[in-house]
């Protein structure tokens, strides 16, 4: 079932089909993992992100675009400007399937083009066209273009104005809300002066056993519809719902991670959004749960429509700001969304600011003006400098550890490899420390969701704060972590489905004979993958570790009080369940038994 | 008095952010969520509890912060004036 991939080099505006490598797509499935060795092969690790040298891969998997549940996901992935790592950064929404409807399985963007241009295809027909008159436009601004001047059906993803002025945090927004968010893909997308894609697909997309293929999904969609998650809780709240949990589980991390409890955090919350500006749910392409969030602002501060703030995002411009005003929040999510950037580096590099002003560290005449924790004018006001590139905002805009580095103060960046922090304390749930400090882009909570066994009790309860076994729990996390990345299904499933429905799924879409195990094995190959490209690319194994701060300054309150992460006793043990050397380099029996 | 706050389903199905029940020596978990149906008068349990009375996998409930699953589960011991956060299986990321 070998599939087709389009490359696309930008510096000679020529584009060119070709089929897939078969025995890649057998060890890597598709998204993630076969993009990722793509990469590998085709660039040198050390390479400058921003160069034209670096490529940027967009790549559903074999489950995109197919029915059963939630299966409209692709992968952005290239070298991170932000981390200096291999970068995969997921979205779903519309584009994705289309993008297999067109009959591609991935694009492979190389070069850089002269004048701003924007990619056209439709079905197998594909063009570079001039985009300077999109130079400038927000997202959704560049996806009504392009639907008028294109195809009125087709599925856009783009980068906004941060694209284009290299925001380190830049993302690739796509069907208008839905972002590949993390990593800075948008940076690398808006130094190749590639404004957008549009894409219309009339076809279909064939699996290898339809049969069983309908078999596995009605299995998939019944488990997903019976679960409370899937099937109710994550379309009634969103995602949203987790505010208050990890509020009263004393591990939300607030202002910047000076504490693990937020006082206000019911007026962020999602039960407060469904009270106040949530007007329905959303769904993805084909997708049962529903989890979107469609919001409108119509207040005398702050109006607008949109969707989101997901919970990170609430999160990041609320608790860790210090912010319990929900429409400022909001506004932030919805300007990052026109102007293409990462929620959860944004707000988080704000909250760095907010530190650094409070400590004296920045001035407000550098800023502009004063830059307290809580203050949500300031807040929205420095989300829209950012974006547009205007004064402090272009110090925002590097992310909060090259901020915090330019003011001699480093440690106050709640980061991993350059990547902040998303919305969970370390401190306060161990296993997601080790996953952040063990993730191959930096601090990320879905490369290996240990909140769901530690916190939510999913699928069993684990003792937060317990070290024993989670190095185990981590590792089994992360490896199913890059077979649901690399398969085009949604992470979200996962509360419902496990490893043998994915077995059934893979193998039914890509005549595969996978075993569970042999599956695990795929994600283990796709993770020490990732790793040597990190290795090679100069990023050592002593940046597995977090900010002196939640290694040394416990929490000051709120049930995990006294707590501070214990990464440091779990990496050893983490090293040798994935075989690698005491140092964290994977050996060479272990590279050889995955074929690496 | 226990303090039961409701979170997530239960709330948007009660339309209440919490209630005062009353408190008796010996009361357990179970004893206050009862206690606390009883007092809404509209059936919530479902959302926490399977048919035999059992947690369903995902349910939190949180005695002033600590998760009965890190306790005795459903026979933890409440104590006059403890806070209880009841959150039927959810997720997010």
């Amino acid at each position: 079932m070998a599939g087709k991939l389009l490359r696309v080099n930008l510096t000679t505006r020529s584009c060119g089909i070709e089929t897939i490598n078969e025995a890649w797509a057998a060890d890597y499935i598709g998204g993630r993992g076969l993009a990722s060795k793509y990469l590998s092969e085709e660039i040198s690790p050390q390479v400058d992100p921003l160069s034209p040298d670096n490529k940027l891969i967009f790549a559903t998997g074999p489950l995109t675009g197919t029915y059963g549940g939630a299966n409209g996901r692709y992968m952005a992935v290239t070298k991170s400007p932000l981390t200096g790592t291999i970068a995969s950064s997921n979205s779903g929404g519309y584009f994705p399937s289309e993008l297999r409807y067109a009959g591609f399985d991935m694009i492979i963007f190389e070069g850089k083009a002269a004048e701003p241009v924007c990619l056209q295809i439709y079905n197998q027909q594909v063009e570079i066209v001039d985009a300077a008159h999109l130079w400038g436009k927000s997202t959704q601004e560049t996806e009504d273009a392009l639907r008028q001047e294109f195809h009125g059906d087709a599925k856009v993803a783009c980068i906004g104005p941060a694209g284009e002025n290299q925001v380190h945090f830049a993302c690739i927004v796509n069907d208008k809300h839905r972002a590949a968010g993390r990593s800075g893909v948008g940076m690398v997308m808006g130094s190749k002066n590639l404004k957008a894609v549009a894409v219309r697909g009339t076809g279909g997309v064939r699996v290898a056993n339809p049969e069983a293929y309908r078999e596995a999904s009605r299995e998939a969609y019944s488990m997903l519809k019976q679960n409370p998650v899937t099937g109710e809780g994550l379309g009634a709240l969103g995602t949203a719902v987790l505010v208050n949990v990890i509020n009263q589980s004393g591990a939300l991390p607030t202002r910047n991670f000076q504490s693990g409890t937020f006082a206000e955090a019911e007026e962020i919350s999602g039960e407060k959004l469904a009270e106040t500006y949530l007007k329905r749910n959303k769904s993805c392409m084909g997708c049962i749960i529903g989890c979107g969030r469609v919001t409108k602002l119509a207040g005398a501060r702050f109006s607008g429509d949109g969707e989101g703030p997901e919970y990170e995002t609430l999160w990041s411009f609320g608790a860790t700001c210090g912010i319990s005003d929900l429409a400022a929040v909001t506004k932030a999510n919805y300007l990052c969304n026109e102007y293409g950037m990462d929620t959860i580096t944004a707000g988080a590099t704000v909250a760095c600011a907010m530190e650094l002003f409070e400590k004296g560290l920045v001035s407000e005449e550098e800023i502009g003006m004063p830059l307290n924790f809580g203050d949500s004018d300031a807040m929205v006001k420095l989300i829209e400098m950012t974006g547009k590139g205007e004064g402090f905002g272009k110090k925002i805009a590097l992310g909060s550890y090259r901020l915090a580095e330019s003011y001699g103060a480093p440690e106050l960046s709640m980061t991993v490899k350059k990547q902040e922090f998303p919305a969970y304390d370390g401190r306060g749930i161990q296993g997601i420390g080790l996953n952040y400090a063990t993730s191959n882009r930096g601090a990320c909570h879905v490369r290996g969701y240990m909140v769901s066994p530690e916190i939510l009790g999913l699928p069993e309860k684990l003792d937060p704060q317990a070290t024993e076994g989670k190095a185990t729990w981590t590792k089994i996390f992360q490896d199913f972590t890059a077979v649901v990345d690399s398969s085009g299904v949604c992470l979200f499933t996962t509360f419902a489905i496990g490893a043998p429905q994915f077995v059934n799924f893979c193998n039914a879409a890509t005549g595969s004979t996978f075993s569970d195990e042999a599956l695990l094995e795929v994600g283990d190959r796709i993770y020490n993958l990732e790793r040597m490209f990190n290795l090679k690319a100069g990023i050592d194994p002593s940046q597995d570790t977090l900010p002196k701060r939640l290694l040394s300054e416990p929490l000051p309150d709120g049930p995990m009080a006294g707590q501070v992460s214990k990464v440091p006793e779990m990496l050893p043990v983490y090293y040798q369940e994935r075989g690698w050397s005491a140092e964290g380099i994977p050996t060479d029996e272990k590279l050889a038994s995955l074929g690496l | 008095m226990v303090k039961v706050q409701f979170y997530s389903l239960i709330r948007l199905l009660l339309k209440t952010e919490s209630l005062l029940v009353p408190w008796a020596p010996d009361d357990r978990v179970h004893h206050i969520l009862h206690k606390a149906q009883k007092a809404v008068s509209t059936p919530f349990l479902h959302k926490l509890l399977d048919e035999q009375g059992a947690l369903h996998p995902g349910t939190i409930i949180l005695i002033n912060r600590h998760n009965i699953l890190h306790l005795d589960k459903l026979q933890s011991v409440v104590r006059d004036d403890d806070l209880v956060a009841l959150f039927p299986p959810g997720a997010g990321g």
